[in-house]
Order: structure tokens, then sequence, then C-alpha cells
């Protein structure tokens, strides 16, 4: 069966600066990410992880080459679309190191947010986010404050609020590196069921080598360079 | 969709009150600023309209007698009673006095007029103790607001003086409580030279008359049908004295002697406003910097400038809304604790009201501004 691309990235570049002070972080990376995958990406700290992941995300704009999004092509050496923050919206959710909810919302506000933004009717948003939240077990939680909880259950919040918008793409930013060993493979499985069930391509930074047996490949960053492993 | 200033404000509701409470003294006190200005202008009125007549005769070349010093004859009230569409005229005298026997001395505006003439300065509406005067000599009637009670014996340079009746907000137009003592009286006290001034005078051979007849205008209504102008413009004609209708008088109290101080207040309250504009965007700004992550996450996930730059103004307008309840509910609270009158006007509130959304929508700039360039990256550290 011929695996669907999620993430199709083409000689992308990055770099800073001019003259003297020209600095190239990502140097014409070019790969795909199929729906399904989880992918782990693997680089020493300043390497450029979360600029890659950025720039996927819409969030960074690359110098030069091609990026896909699903079938869309939304970077072509500047980007196709005047609304990124759309793309984001309706294609991309993302997971962090911590879990960045809304301090001012509480659990299933945050987990609705998006959706809701997306013009999804409060009640579908609501009984979408209630799944994710039994899903995660923490419905129960669904109307306290982030402050209310724990790590653990806020990091669960955030996957779940990720996941909202049912996104085609996670990228997830060192989801573990608060947690403890323990809970950071069980979120990374977590993802990987994720991926699985719900046929989204996840890219996972990690500095964590434990978590790479749980990814379906390991992308790393070498010399500005984009090298697989298998 | 979700209200983001609603569930903002409620997560740290205490310290939006607070601060709600904290500009709307300011305004309150922008209020109480513009009920100054509102108490001026009523005082100025005020007895004007208390001793409600239509001719005004002063020194000639003044604008006596409560703008500038005026001095005529008594007997021009009487010289009025013959001219054509006087109805009543009377004699009025004007003075401040230092009265003592309480605490504190208290400053007063003294009106002297005769008890037995046809035109009573005191308005029976705000006499609500006692009686009016009856007596030629040594009895006064007091404003409630110069502490004194009814019976009480105030010493008025040699003499005792009765309080016999209490009138209820009646203020000069500098905003000093009245007292109304006889005609007779306040020449006496305003005209007479003492004895030893009149010997020494004599000794330096200035001949000293001792005439006290003394006023400082006389007053005159008009029978029906006759116009206060052609009258003043008639008794204009005489070079010796300065006629005014009580239009005119008016104009001379508020604009005259008004106007400047109006102006003063009109500068503070402006100022105040700036201020209070000024304060708001400070909040904002400092508001939505404690939010820059929360915004920044916002961004980086994908929601749209305009549903935050929706939850920055709303928060601005919310505080400039309840700033203003509290603002209001402030200066009601202490309005009465100032000396002089204040009046505090529905128009003139709501036209803060108006103001102050207009400077919350401006002060939201500031905040909306630093939404707009909030990067996203923020978010992540990057």
């Amino acid at each position: 069966m011929k695996k669907e691309q999620s993430i199709k990235i083409e000689n992308l570049t990055k770099s800073f600066g001019s003259g003297d002070s020209f600095v190239s972080v990502i140097d014409g990376a070019s790969f795909t990410v199929n729906k399904g995958e989880l992918i782990a990406l693997v680089a020493p700290s300043g390497a450029g992880k979360t600029t890659l992941l950025m720039m996927i995300g819409c969030v960074v704009n690359p110098t030069s080459g091609q990026i896909w999004l699903g079938e869309e092509k939304v970077y072509d050496n500047r980007w196709l679309t005047n609304n990124s923050r759309q793309i984001r919206r309706e294609k991309i959710g993302f997971i962090f190191q911590a879990h960045y909810l809304i301090p001012f919302l509480n659990v299933l506000e945050n987990v609705t947010l998006v959706p809701q933004t997306n013009k999804v009717p409060t009640k579908e948003a609501n009984a979408h986010a209630m799944e994710l939240l039994k899903y995660f077990d923490i419905a129960d939680k669904a109307y306290n404050k982030p402050s209310q909880l724990s790590g653990g259950q806020n990091q669960r919040v955030a996957i779940a609020r990720a996941l909202a918008n049912k996104p085609q793409i996670i990228l997830a930013d060192e989801p573990t590196a608060a947690l403890d060993t323990e809970r950071s493979i069980s979120v990374v499985k977590m993802l990987k069921k994720i991926a699985a069930e719900q046929n989204v391509a996840i890219i996972m930074v990690t500095h964590d080598e434990r978590m790479l047996e749980y990814c379906d490949r390991v992308m790393k960053i070498e010399a500005k360079k984009i090298v697989f492993e298998n | 969709m979700i209200n983001l200033a609603q569930k903002d404000i409620a997560h740290t509701l205490g310290k939006f009150i607070v601060t709600a409470m904290g500009v709307g003294m300011l305004l309150g006190i922008v209020l109480i600023m513009i009920g100054v200005y509102r108490g001026m202008m009523v005082d100025a009125e005020k007895l004007l309209k208390d001793i409600n007549v239509a001719i005004w005769v002063v020194q000639e070349d003044t604008l006596g007698p409560f703008a500038e010093s005026s001095r005529i004859h008594e007997d021009l009230k009487d010289t009025l009673k013959v001219i054509e569409g006087i109805d009543k005229s009377e004699a009025l005298t004007f003075q401040n006095l230092q009265l003592y026997g309480l605490e504190k001395p208290v400053r007063v505006t003294a009106i002297g007029f005769d008890p037995f003439g046809s035109i009573n300065p005191v308005n029976p509406a705000n006499l609500i103790e006692g009686r009016m005067l009856q007596k030629s000599h040594y009895e006064m009637v007091v404003s409630t607001e110069t502490g004194f009670k009814l019976h009480n014996k105030i010493k008025i340079a040699r003499n005792y003086f009765t309080v016999v009746g209490v009138t209820k907000g009646t203020v000069s137009s500098s905003g000093e409580p009245l007292i109304y003592i006889s005609l007779k009286d306040a020449q006496e006290l305003q005209f007479s030279t003492p004895n030893a001034s009149i010997r020494n005078d004599r000794a330096r051979g200035i001949n000293v008359s001792g005439d006290i007849h003394t006023v400082n205008t006389a007053v005159a209504t008009l029978k029906e049908g006759y116009n206060a102008e052609a009258i003043a413009k008639k008794l204009g004609m005489w070079k010796h004295v300065g006629v005014y209708t009580n239009e005119e008088q008016t104009t001379i109290l508020t604009k005259n002697l008004v106007e400047r101080s109006a102006k003063q207040i009109g500068l503070f309250t402006a100022i105040l406003v700036v201020v209070s504009t000024i304060i708001i965007g400070l909040i904002i700004y400092t508001m939505t910097l404690e939010k820059m992550k929360e915004i920044s996450i916002m961004k980086l996930i994908g929601i749209p400038d305009g549903i935050i730059v929706k939850m920055i103004v709303q928060e601005t307008l919310l505080l400039g809304f309840f700033a203003f309840i509290f603002g209001n509910i402030f200066s009601h609270f202490i309005y009465d604790k100032f000396p002089k009158r204040v009046v505090l006007e529905a128009p003139d509130a709501l036209g803060l009201f108006v103001v102050i959304i207009l400077a919350s929508i401006l002060a939201s700039f500031v905040g909306v501004g630093k939404v707009i360039h909030a990067d996203p990256t923020v978010a992540i550290g990057g």
C-alpha cells in the first residue's frame, strides 16, 4: 500500500545574517514524513531542531526551498499563503517542552480554543474535547484551571489541545523534557498510538535516546544536513 | 466563541477590581472638579435668584456690588421709586466679616437690608428654622454653613447679635455662607468711623461728616409690562450711577468672576483626564506585557490577531467602564465633605463616560501594538 505524504520538504535552507555574521543553520534539507509516522528529530543543542520544526509549522520564514503540508504546497521560496496562522489552526497541532496552556482558561476551554476559532460549533467542539480528555484520562479535570493540575496532567491536556483541531501534522518540541522517564515513555507511547490511530504525522524533537525505540524513524541534523537513521 | 477578556478578568478579578477602583478614584476627582465648577456657577447665581430683582444701581463706572467695590447714597432707593415702571426698590449692603464664637473663626458675607422694606433678600424657601428679621438692630439670620445655631449670640464689633433664623444653602457668589442683618447695623459696621479716628481726622483738619447713610447698591423690581433694559438705559443716563439689569449682573458674576476659576478648573480636569488616559494605557500595557507568553502561544497555535486584539480592547473598555462606575460611587460618597458647593450632574457624568470610553480605546492601542508585534516564537524561547 502506498503511504500518503503528510510533510514534504525540498532543498530547505535557513540562514541568519550576512557577510561576516552569516550563519547557516539548515542547508538543503529534503525529506518526506508520511501519515501515521512518528519521527524523532535528534541533534545537539543549537543545531536547528526547533528552527526546522518552526519552518514546517509556518512560524519561522525559511531562506529558500519548498514545503508541502499534505498535498498543499505552502512554501516555494516564499509563502504561498498570506494566512499562515490559518494553516497552523487547521493542519498542525503543537506540543511544547512545557505545557504552555492558557492559564486563565480551564482545561476544556484550552482544548476547544482552536476548534472554536475554526468556527466549529461550541457543542461539537466540547464533545470532541471531552472525548480527547477521556482518552487521556483527565475528563474529570475538564473544568479545572491548569494551575490546579499536575505537570503530567497538564502535558496530557496540551496533547489533547494539539489534537483538538484534528490535525494532519503534530510538531512536538521536546514534549518529554520536563517529565521523568516513566512519564516520558508513556507520552511517547501515546504519541505513537495517536499517529497510528488517527493517521497523523508526528515529528518529535528529543534529546532522550531512550525514546527513540518507540519512533518509526530517527532524523538527525548533522553538519546542517538532514540524515535518517534506520 | 470563548470570551477571552471575560475569562482573563475573572482569573485575576481581585487585581482588576483594585485597579479599576484606583483609576475610579482618579475619575471621581475629575467628577468632583466638574462638580466644583458647577457649584461655583450655582453659587454665583444663587444670591441673585434669591434677591430676585430686575435692576441693580451701583456706583458709576464700577461693576458693583459683587465684582467691584461700590458706594452710593441710601436715598437713591427713594429716587428710584418715582421712576415710571419701578415697582419696589430697596438699598442693600454686602460685606465680608469674620465671626468668632465657634472653635474656628468663620468667614461670611453679610447682607444688610431693611427688615421693614419692600424687598427681602431672604428667600422664605431657604428659611428652615426660626423667623425673618423683625427688629432694626442686633438680630441676624444665618446660613447653616456658618455652624451657628438658633438663639446663638455672636459678637460683631462692639455689639452682640442674636440668631433669630437659620437658612440652608445660602452662600455668596464666592461660596461663603451668608448672614443677613439689618441695614442700619450693616451701615454702622461698614461705614461708621470710630470716635478716636474722628478725633484724629479733626486734628488733621479733615472734616468728617459722620454720615453713614451709604449703601453698596440699590435694587428695584418692575411693574408688569415694563422692560428692564429700557429702564436700565434710562437710569444709565444719570451720570453718577451705573445700572445693570439682573441678566447683566448674572453675566458679571458668572462670566467675569467665575470664568477664570472655571478655566482653571477646566484645565485641571483636562489634565486629570489625560493623566487617567495615560494611567489606563500604562495599566493595559502592563497587563498585556504580563500576558505576552500566552499571547505568543495563542499566535503560535494559530489564533488570529483579531481575537487577541478584541480581548485587549474589551479588557480596556471594561476597565474604563468599571473605573467610571467606581468613580461615580466615590464622588457621591465624598462630594458633600467639601467646604464649598459641589454639584454632580448626570450630563457631566455622561460626558465623562464618553470621554473615558474614547480614552480607553486610545489607551488600548498600546496593548494592541504590543500584540501585533508579538513574536510567536517567544512562546518556545525561540
